[in-house]
């Protein structure tokens, strides 16, 4: 088969140049690993010192800390191509580089991010964030963790759910509430370290999808954790929250994309390749009907996900459309999955190809970092309340 | 120490190619384009060379269109130090001589001490361009090289030849490397350096300021070889299939002789 020519976004000498990099780069590392991290559910570890190499890990923050100072775009654009190569694999890096790392650069204070942000961004630490509890999913402020202060630290007293990268983080940004009578304005950030005393995590979790980005409950028992690891202002968490999770569904939409995208590099070679009634199955109407529709749908996806991290560079509030950006392209992601496992028909049914493993993959986005129902409950919301006189 | 290297944007290989109208070149509508892949291994050397002797200045050269600016930010980017940009439009239609002599004429001025080409471009594949520039600079030349040190001065390179020989050649600075597979890695342009390398100084020069001569050859026609007949399709007892593969291997490659 050969290249075929694909719409040009014009997203820049930049995003161009990081893409080309981070395309090479999971093409030769990652891809040929994808399937075993998928089936032996195991954290590549040492991809993360190769990330931090490259310089993927502080995609998005400044030079004095190791960053490579680049936008929200160039971040879904390395989300993107991670993806495509190991949806697994990048929906860590996401969760390491957006969720932790950019919150603490978000938030900190000039000596937490002195401390923290170097070896998160070299690949030494593995860094994660902890908002969901096994009661408090979307209805997240009703978070039971609680921190109370005790001296010069907080006691910290509860459990975190499905926590990305929980079994391998160094340290994690965790929510708290200190203040459980006071709602939203009781909620607190805190910086946790792996080995603070009376910090411990459980089992981690056998998903359907994901695998080898590990997941697991945070167990908080009496957690010392000094006064100083408050990240922002005590009563705030929320705010940070909020904010952060725009940024988080922009970014994360990335991760979508690089799906589908890997849908299309399965599917096209396949239908020159697969042969029946004597002619390559693409020579047929209903299978050209099938990757115009995919092929405009990835599209149509990609521009709104890069136009809404574009408006995230403008520092343009993009609440509803990073929202959209996430909730559209998670359910694209998913459909296209599907659709290229119909195009490879029973071999897509087999896990000798990776279709399988995209559309498992893929569904963890229609959930993770809010569902499609809070999706779309705070886009309409937004457009009613925006629209009212 | 003054490094030049030189790089050409050449299409994606795996391209669909058509024969432009002219009937002399490929039509470069719609393709994907990147940097020839032993500039590759030219760059990564030359950027090698510099983190080894410290004190050093590495130039990127490419001759083209605007476009091939962007193959220049990816040298940049993976530690290069400055680009010159050689504006032409028409650098298809031009011969080797040609080539190698504007670079040459850019470079007389410059004393560099270690030039750095691709063995060949992808595209054209005249393997010329890269000698003829030593030639005419009157600098030695090493071509083809897989294996490169550099102590005191002097290079010792392996060179890769018919049949699978190999040969170690010495030379003294100033010389001029083509590079070929095998040489090395080229290394991921890390993201900090991709911030880096649009800081860097991209200078553009008129390609009639330096090209001073006429092309010694022509290319008269380009176009697709006739196809061949299918391939052939052994069947049957697997002993049998063996023997027969093993006859057509003795009788029609040299892999077995």
């Amino acid at each position: 088969m050969a290249s075929y020519p694909t719409l040009n976004f014009n997203l820049g000498e930049t995003a161009d140049l990081l893409r080309d990099t981070v395309a090479n780069f999971a093409a030769d590392e990652l891809a040929p690993r994808a399937a075993d991290i998928d089936r032996d559910n195991e954290f590549p570890a040492d991809m993360w010192r190769k990330m931090g190499d490259l310089g993927l890990l502080g995609i998005t923050i400044s030079e004095e800390y190791g960053g490579a100072d680049m936008g929200y775009l160039e971040h879904v654009i390395a989300m993107e191509e991670l993806s495509r190569a190991s949806a697994s694999v990048a929906l860590s890096y996401g969760a390491h580089s957006n969720l932790c790392v950019n919150q603490i650069y978000r938030n900190g204070t000039e000596e937490q991010k002195k401390k923290y942000l170097p070896k998160l961004v070299t690949g030494e630490y593995v860094g994660a964030l902890a908002m969901s509890e096994p009661g408090a999913g979307s209805d997240v402020v009703s978070m039971r963790l609680h921190a109370k202060k005790n001296g010069d630290h907080y006691l910290l007293n509860g459990n975190k759910m499905w926590i990305t990268n929980g079994p391998d983080a160094d340290v994690l940004v965790v929510y708290a509430k200190t203040d459980p009578e006071a709602g939203s304005r009781g909620i607190s950030a805190f910086l946790v370290e792996k080995g603070m005393p009376g910090f411990s995590t459980a089992q981690k979790l056998d998903k359907l999808g994901m695998r080898g980005s590990n997941t697991c409950e945070l167990v908080f028992e009496n957690c010392q954790v000094p006064a100083e690891n408050m990240l922002g202002a005590e009563g705030r968490g929320v705010n940070i929250l909020m904010s952060g999770l725009d940024y988080e569904r922009a970014v994360l939409s990335g991760g979508p994309l690089g799906i589908m995208q890997a849908c299309m590099d399965v599917v096209v070679p396949y239908i020159h390749e697969r042969k029946q009634f004597g002619q390559s199955i693409g020579t047929f109407q209903l299978m050209q009907g099938k990757i115009a529709d995919m092929y405009s749908t990835m599209h149509a996806t990609k521009a709104y996900v890069y136009a809404v991290a574009q408006a995230c560079d403008r520092g343009e509030t993009a609440r509803k459309d990073a929202a959209g950006a996430i909730l559209y392209s998670a359910e694209k992601a998913t459909w296209m999955a599907l659709e290229a496992i119909q195009t490879l028909g029973g071999n897509g049914y087999t896990n000798e190809y990776p279709t399988g493993r995209f559309l498992r993959d893929a569904k963890l986005y229609e959930i993770g970092a809010g569902t499609s129902e809070i999706r779309r409950m705070l886009i309409g919301r937004e457009l009613f309340n925006e629209s009212s006189a | 120490m003054k490094i030049l290297v030189c790089v050409k944007q050449v299409p994606d290989m795996e391209s669909k190619f058509r024969v432009n109208d002219g009937g002399k070149w490929y039509d470069e509508a719609d393709l994907a384009l990147r940097m020839n892949e032993y500039d590759e291994y030219a760059v990564e050397q030359a950027v090698q060379l510099k983190e080894q002797v410290g004190e050093a200045d590495v130039t990127i050269l490419s001759i083209g269109s605007d476009r091939v600016k962007e193959t220049m930010k990816k040298a940049l980017a993976m530690g290069c130090d400055r680009g010159v940009h050689v504006v032409d439009d028409t650098s298809y239609a031009k011969d080797p001589f040609e080539i190698a002599s504007i670079i040459a004429a850019f470079a007389k001025d410059h004393s560099f001490d270690m030039i750095f080409t691709g063995m060949q471009s992808q595209d054209r594949g005249s393997a010329q361009v890269g000698v003829l520039v030593a030639e005419i600079l009157g600098m030695s030349s090493i071509s083809t090289i897989v294996e490169f040190t550099f102590d005191n001065g002097q290079v010792t390179a392996r060179r890769e030849l018919e049949g699978g020989l190999k040969a170690i050649v010495k030379a003294k600075a100033p010389a001029l490397m083509t590079c070929q597979l095998g040489l090395n890695t080229p290394r991921y342009p890390t993201l900090p350096n991709i911030m880096k390398a649009k800081k860097k100084e991209l200078l553009s020069v008129e390609v009639a300021t330096l090209l001073q001569v006429d092309a010694v050859q022509e290319t008269t026609r380009m176009y697709f070889p006739e196809k061949k007949g299918g391939g052939i399709v052994l069947e049957g007892d697997v002993g049998n299939m063996v023997n027969e593969i093993i006859n057509i291997l003795k009788d029609k490659t040299g892999v077995l002789t």
